[in-house]
This record gives structure tokens, C-alpha cells and sequence, in this order.
């Protein structure tokens, strides 16, 4: 079963990924104005709230990562250089 | 100003009936790929450019004729289980999938009339990579390889009309839904 977790402190509860969720994942917590989660057991992993959310507060555990052989190694080498 | 000289792949070539080496090493197999992956989306784009929503109809077709060359070894069967097996064989491991379903719901797969369906989840997919490197929304043309790819490999060992809608698109993995339909060919 896959793990949500949610960074309380990050989320601004824009409510993004709420919208953007096809399985109904999460819903906003209308007393804190938080995401929660209410439905892991029908998240497919796709991370399309990973993407869309602003302050990377989510973070999902147990679930295939898909590769990423997009990424160009060596600009990423020069990146964690400059960083 | 002179041509670049490549000097560290010096070396005697013979004719051989199985090559043995590549040359090369993971860089190049990298790059490669990503000059491949920018050829496929610069197409990608530039077919959508001039045919509008027909590239979707051209790449489908491109991809409907690998899945049943793709195909053609596999060995034919009714059982949709196992013919999503044997696709799983014939996409590799660059195009994994598994089925998926609602936790609400009891099977996979679901029987309508003469119709059947069936949710996957498509986890790793060269297409959506190559979308990702190139910079070009999921949805497009491009997926429609993968659609047709689907669809001609499940025609070929199934022998029935077949369809694959997308349900939902995002960058870790991708929902589609596999429609088939008996006596439809």
C-alpha cells in the first residue's frame, strides 16, 4: 500500500492536488485549510500532485519509481556542482 | 576551423558475421537516446503542426503495425490474462505495466455485453520520457504510438478489435483503459 505524507507546515492548501487527483485522494481539511489524505488505498502512484503542487509538500513511500533516462546526467553533474 | 578528430575508438575492422562489440560506452548509448528521444519529439511536434489532429491518426497507424510485427511470434490465445502476459513480453520492460483497479471494485476485469475491460497502469514508458526530454505535454501524438502499439499487439494474439483509452496522464505512470471486443474483427 502506498504512503502519503503531507508536510503540514509546507502545503499553503491551494488545493491543487485535490482537483488534479482522478481517484480522490486527498480533500482539504476545511478547519486547518490543509490536504489530507483520505484514500491512499486508491493512489496509482501517477504523481500528477507531486508535479502540480507549488511547495513540494507531498511525499509518497513504497511505490514504483518510474525511470528516468530523460534526465541528462551530466547537466546534473554541473548542477550539484553549482549547489 | 578544423573538423573534430575523434581519436580514441583507432582501431582495425574486420567483417564478421556477429559483432561482438558495440564501441562505444554508456555515455554514448546516453546520448544517443536523447539525440533519438529530440528526433522523435521535434517529429512528434512537427507532424502535429501540419496534419493537426490527423498525426494522431499517422502515429497510431505507425504504432498499430509494430504491435502486430511485435506480435506475430506470440503465441494466440482468448484468455485475456494471458494475453496481457504475452504483451507485457512484447512491449519489454521499457513499457511495464499492471492492471489496476479501484479499491471499490471487486475484479480487474470487468464483462459488458460483448465487451471487456480492463485498467493498466503504465508505469515505465519510453513515450512519456522522450515527452519529458523534449518538453511536450503527455496526451499528444507521441501516445498515440503507444495506443496503437497496444492495440495491435492485442488484435494479432487475441484475434478481436481492440481499444485503449487514456484515462489519466501524469509523470510517474499512466492510466489507460484496455477495451476488447468479441466477434468485432
Amino acid at each position: 500500500m502506498v504512503e502519503i505524507l503531507i508536510d503540514e507546515d509546507a502545503c499553503v492548501g491551494c488545493g491543487s492536488c485535490v482537483d488534479d487527483c482522478p481517484n480522490d485522494v486527498y480533500k482539504m481539511n476545511e478547519e486547518k485549510w490543509k490536504t489530507e489524505v483520505v484514500n491512499a488505498d486508491d493512489c496509482m502512484a501517477c504523481l500528477s500532485c507531486h508535479e502540480i503542487c507549488p511547495a513540494q509538500a507531498m511525499t509518497h513511500k513504497d511505490i514504483h519509481v518510474a525511470k528516468r533516462l530523460y534526465i541528462d546526467r551530466r547537466v546534473n553533474h554541473v548542477l550539484e556542482r553549482m549547489i | 576551423m578544423d573538423m573534430r578528430e575523434i581519436t580514441d575508438n583507432i582501431g582495425t575492422f574486420k567483417p564478421e558475421l556477429v559483432p561482438k562489440e558495440t564501441g562505444g560506452d554508456i555515455d554514448d548509448y546516453e546520448d544517443a537516446l536523447h539525440v533519438l528521444m529530440k528526433f522523435m519529439g521535434s517529429m512528434s511536434s512537427a507532424l502535429e503542426q501540419v496534419s493537426g489532429r490527423g498525426a494522431n491518426a499517422i502515429v497510431y497507424q505507425a504504432g498499430k503495425r509494430m504491435g502486430h510485427d511485435a506480435a506475430k511470434m506470440m503465441e494466440k490465445t482468448d484468455d485475456l490474462e494471458k494475453a496481457l502476459f504475452e504483451m507485457g513480453e512484447v512491449l519489454g520492460h521499457e513499457f511495464y505495466y499492471v492492471k489496476w483497479k479501484p479499491s471499490e471494485q471487486d475484479s480487474y476485469v470487468i464483462q459488458k455485453d460483448n465487451e471487456v475491460t480492463v485498467k493498466l497502469l503504465f508505469m515505465d514508458c519510453v513515450v512519456r520520457q522522450t515527452l519529458r526530454r523534449t518538453g511536450l505535454p503527455q496526451k499528444g501524438p507521441l501516445c498515440y504510438l503507444l495506443y496503437g502499439y497496444m492495440v495491435g499487439a492485442v488484435e494479432e494474439i487475441m484475434d478481436v478489435k481492440g481499444k485503449l483509452d487514456i484515462d489519466h496522464v501524469g509523470p510517474n505512470a499512466c492510466l489507460k483503459t484496455l477495451t476488447i471486443k468479441w466477434g468485432g474483427k
